[in-house]
């Protein structure tokens, strides 16, 4: 993975700056919204990152519980992160979507606050992993399983604007078909493709931080431990 | 790191040749004048954009055959508009338009042919800043950190196997 970094890197960039140059500068203006509408090519796909990030960091979870390989701990807690940095960019860009279109920055409308929700979650889980507990071993197991809990949030986010009366407007591209425009669609794939490129370009850095940062410390650690078993030694 | 600095100057460059296109179509389709403004001006052909607020009790003609004439309020400044073009679905008094057209300084009325939406491109602009900035400041950071932590380990050689311990448990 670490050797396609710089291609993650370099295919996001390509295609965010194709997506914002056809979503800022060449696609028309919605026939209702207007001008407004060009947050959709930053909101759906933040939003949508978000969610595959929670994925990924739900598959991981429970490859780790089933093999117990630090990699994937490391994985885990470096998505959780990314997956909480893009949950709340969508929640803050659907928030200034919404002031001009539903006339309020919130509503408790069930998409909304079923996405907080998923926020609270991530944070209660970057808690575990940060403040509570010592044991390595039992820190990823524990935050494993509040990470796979947490994944019920995920269909509630999705299903939120069928199963409930919204003010959210339901999903454009659905398994009933395309209901969005051609010269729209284009825009909002290519910023999909880019932040999802992007979130892996992070995903393997982070991971890559997370590593490293352990491998020193376990280093010095030891390192330390011989000096003073060396000295108590002699 | 020469190289990792060389990247993000590129990306920054790249990033302020974006600013300033969003920012060209912005002043050059979106922007509207300020109805004072419009006033001063002499006759012209070129279109003008001009925002305000439908008065109330002023609008008179026929909507569904495309004509309208009403008065633009915006503070204390009022502009007479004459409308002649498409039937306008969202045209109704005490609503905020924007009206493209050109100023005619000698009847003192705005002919306007086309109605626009108030644009909001502040919230546009807010939120792509706000998707933009945070990752792209984080990343920097991330791989700043990675660039550094492998830094260390090469200088402390921490790579390097460890001496066996020679401590005596026993």
């Amino acid at each position: 993975m670490q050797r396609f970094k710089g291609w993650f890197g370099g295919g996001a960039v390509l295609c965010l700056v194709a997506g914002g140059y056809t979503g800022l500068l060449t696609s028309p203006p919605d026939y209702y919204q207007g001008e407004i509408v060009r947050i959709m090519y930053v909101h759906v796909p933040l939003a949508h990152t978000a969610l595959f990030s929670y994925s990924v960091l739900f598959g991981g979870s429970l490859w780790y519980l089933w093999k117990h390989e630090p990699f994937i701990d490391n994985m885990c807690h470096a998505a959780a992160g990314i997956s909480a940095l893009f949950t709340l960019l969508a929640l803050i860009t659907g928030s200034i979507w919404a002031k001009p279109t539903w006339n309020t920055w919130w509503t408790w409308d069930p998409r909304l606050v079923s996405f907080a929700v998923l926020l609270l979650i991530l944070g209660g889980y970057l808690m575990l992993r940060t403040f509570l507990i010592d044991d390595p071993e039992k820190e990823g197991r524990y935050a494993a399983v509040v990470a796979i809990v947490g994944f019920i949030d995920l269909p509630i986010v999705h299903f939120s604007v069928e199963w409930w009366r919204t003010l959210h407007q339901p999903q454009s591209i659905s398994s009933r078909g395309v209901a969005i425009s051609d010269d729209l669609l284009l825009p909002l794939t290519l910023m999909s493709i880019g932040f999802t490129l992007l979130f892996v370009y992070m995903l393997i850095i982070r991971t890559q931080l997370l590593y490293l940062t352990s491998l020193l410390h376990a280093k010095k650690g030891r390192l330390l431990s011989q000096v003073h078993l060396s000295q108590a030694g002699s | 790191m020469t190289w990792f600095y060389v990247r993000w100057l590129g990306l920054f460059i790249l990033s302020m040749v974006f600013v300033f296109l969003v920012d060209q179509r912005y002043t050059h389709t979106l922007k509207t004048i300020p109805l004072k403004t419009v006033r001063t001006q002499p006759a012209s052909q070129t279109p003008v954009r001009v925002m305000g607020m439908v008065s109330s009790g002023s609008l008179q003609g026929n909507l569904g055959e495309g004509q309208a004439a009403f008065e633009l309020v915006d503070g204390a400044d009022t502009l007479s508009v004459l409308y002649n073009g498409l039937p306008p679905e969202n045209l109704r008094e005490l609503k905020t338009v924007v009206m493209i057209g050109q100023w005619d300084p000698a009847a003192q009325v705005f002919h306007a042919h086309e109605m626009g939406l108030v644009p909001h491109f502040g919230f546009v602009v807010s939120a792509y800043a706000v998707a933009f900035l945070p990752i792209m400041v984080i990343i920097f950071f991330m791989g700043r950190k990675v660039m550094l932590l492998f830094q260390e380990i090469k200088q402390s050689k921490l790579y390097e196997p460890e001496a066996p311990s020679h401590v005596d448990n026993g």
